[in-house]
């Protein structure tokens, strides 16, 4: 019998400073573990506790993961001690993952904001398996400044991979190493940025802070998407992953079995949805 | 259908008793509560009680730990579990239908679906129920508003209403019709006319709930008027008098929410599983983010919308049987059918 409670047997690998407050840790567990895009595991410092995490890393490589963490409490503060050689412990994975097959034959647009850029990379890399799949790949990355704008590194690499493909960034206040643009993620979802994507034609996905997650749907709403073709991913805290503890619901729903992403359509009428 | 003398039920939770930790239903002197007590030696403690109603504790512990550990890590064995011989048999005696009816729905939770909780699933599997008709109730007793009856219709492996000088059995397992005919001579065909009197027995218990809740609004029919009344500010005004204390959720029979915790153990690490309550500040609070039920009333109506709306779309039924230990419990007075009335009134207008 599985003891769904244990955690796996976990070592760091590598370490790589992302910002100032982001680390993305690559993670060999003992055995190879097989995930979707978008669906998440629960990473164990050992004696601290579990946090749920979305891999950033692509989902075809099951040997190594790799999961991107903001310092933001006790489990990651934890982390963001650990080097290479550190030893942690893996569940999961858990929850539903992106719906990608619905992405097949449209256009795409992908927001996200600070530390969400971290499971919107394993979205990527799932389009990006076969970039011809889709309409337009359209995305939009916003951080508060240019230090905090994760996988940089990426960026070009990601933009040449195919025509249909763009990526734009923006940072929230003016700094001086910045040419780019400069606003809110919001406001590169203005029309006249959007690379003539057609909307009723079109799904938006969007990860982020839950202050992020509400302007953008409301943004979205504005420009003519309906909320079937919104994607959130939401943030609830997680226990068990199983839909056994209680703690994650958002209406009847249990993140950790019918998300983390959830379609905006089912969550709307949530009090608090946002948090 | 089997009848049983008391002398000959003594024999038989005494021969049980050999298989597992045996557990009856004790009269507490001063308030006249039932209360569950584990036989140690026979006789039979002299206040047990086959008469009455539930027991103060439900039986959810005997599955549910309050605290137990789940994990030792890390472990050469990893993921592999060997549990099951250090887990103990339960027998319990006089489990009411109310309780017998909520550890069925927690089963939907904890084992069914696309994974199970093992240590959960194995100690449900080494109880033993011996469930009984309640032949009185409580004036908090509300389980014919949810549409249930005070007698027990399945989920046990033996059942017993008092008839007489003994008991009509049933059995509702294999496992309960192995222990009948494996003991057949302690056994005897039930005489013209008892069935009658257990029938009518009920009938009295169920007129007496009737009598008791008759202001109070069918609680099977409360998923809209609650759907309506979800931002309403009646939710406000119910919390005032609620102190956090969770007290209502760790008696309730059906609240089954738990936290993961670990603990550091020489160069070991311990997973602990603990029971855990929705009604307390930190339940849902994120690291670094947002509390999505910051406010008292947000909480308070999370039980009531968890129990009545959002597991009868996950898991088919209302999570509530009636047996009103909340409101036995509660310091500020909260009783769940009251709530329901001012729900239902503020709907009517
Ligand atoms: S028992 Fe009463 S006071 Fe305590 S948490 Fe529940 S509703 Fe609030
Ligand atoms: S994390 Fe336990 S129910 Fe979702």
């Amino acid at each position: 019998m599985k003891n769904p409670y244990y955690p796996i047997d976990t070592v760091v690998e590598d370490v790589i400073t992302e910002t100032p407050t982001i680390k993305t840790f690559v993670l060999k567990p003992v055995r190879p573990i097989q995930f979707k895009a978008g669906q998440f595991m629960q990473l164990t410092v050992p004696g601290v506790g579990e946090a749920p995490f979305t891999p950033s890393s692509d989902p075809s490589i099951t040997e190594r993961m790799e999961i991107t963490i903001l310092k933001t409490g006790k489990v990651t503060d934890a982390l963001h001690e650990l080097g290479p050689g550190a030893k942690v412990g893996l569940r999961g994975p858990f929850g539903k993952g992106y719906p990608l097959d619905k992405l097949v034959g449209k256009d795409v647009l992908v927001v996200g904001g600070g530390v969400g850029l971290a499971p919107m990379r394993a979205l990527l890399y799932g389009l990006f398996a076969d970039p011809s799949k889709y309409k337009k790949i359209v995305i939009k990355f916003g951080a508060r400044e240019p230090a905090e704008l994760s996988f940089r590194r990426q960026f070009d690499e990601w933009r040449a991979l195919a025509d249909n493909i763009s990526l734009q960034t923006t940072i929230d206040v003016p700094h001086p190493d910045w040419t780019g643009h400069v606003g809110l993620v919001t406001t590169v979802l203005e029309t006249e940025h959007l690379e003539g994507i057609d909307i009723v034609d079109s799904y938006a996905l969007s990860c982020g802070p839950e202050i992020m997650l509400k302007f953008v749907t409301l943004k979205l709403l504005e420009i003519g998407y309906k909320p079937p073709q919104i994607y959130l991913s939401m943030n609830r805290k997680m226990s068990c992953g199983m839909g056994k503890c209680g703690r994650c619901n958002v209406g009847h729903y249990y993140l950790c079995v019918d998300g983390p992403d959830m379609c905006y359509d089912k969550i709307k009428h949530v009090p608090n949805v946002f948090g | 259908m089997q009848f049983i003398d008391s002398t000959n039920f003594e024999r038989l939770l005494k021969k049980l008793s050999g298989e597992g930790e045996l557990f009856v239903p004790v009269t507490e002197e001063d308030t006249g509560k039932l209360h569950i007590e584990r036989v140690e030696a026979f006789p039979l403690p002299e206040g047990m009680s086959v008469e009455g109603f539930r027991t103060v504790e439900t039986l959810k512990g005997f599955a549910q730990l309050l605290r137990s550990t789940v994990a030792e890590y890390p472990s050469e064995e990893l993921d592999e579990l060997e549990i099951g011989e250090n887990i103990p048999s339960y027998i319990v005696v006089c489990a009411r239908a109310c309780d017998v009816a909520a550890m069925e729905l927690v089963d939907k939770v904890q084992v069914e679906g696309e994974f199970e909780d093992p240590f959960y699933r194995i100690r449900r599997e080494k109880m033993f129920l011996i469930a009984a008709d309640c032949t009185d109730c409580g004036d908090s007793c509300f389980c014919n508003l949810v549409g249930r009856n005070p007698w027990p219709e399945k989920g046990y492996d033996l059942a017993i209403s008092k008839v007489d000088a003994g008991y009509l059995v049933e059995t509702g397992s294999e496992r309960g019709e192995k222990l009948v005919s494996e003991n057949a001579d302690l056994f005897t065909v039930p005489r013209d006319g008892q069935e009658k009197t257990r029938d009518d027995a009920r009938m009295k218990v169920v007129a007496k709930l009737k009598e008791n809740n008759k202001d109070f609004p069918d609680a099977t029919k409360m998923t809209e008027p609650l759907r309506e009344a979800l931002t309403d500010g009646l939710w406000n005004d119910e919390s005032a008098k609620c102190v956090e204390c969770g007290a209502c959720t760790n008696i309730c029979p059906t609240c089954y929410c738990f936290l993961l915790y670990d603990t550091v153990e020489g160069d070991k690490f311990r997973r602990v599983m603990s029971w855990d309550s929705c009604q307390v500040t930190g339940y849902a609070r994120m690291a670094g983010m947002g509390n999505p039920r910051p406010r008292l009333g947000d909480r308070v109506k999370h039980r009531f919308y968890h129990k009545y709306d959002y597991l009868p779309i996950s898991h088919g039924e209302i999570f509530c049987t009636g047996c009103g230990r909340c409101i036995d419990t509660c310091s500020a007075g909260i009783d769940m059918r009251a709530v329901f009335k001012n729900v239902m009134s503020k709907a009517a207008k």
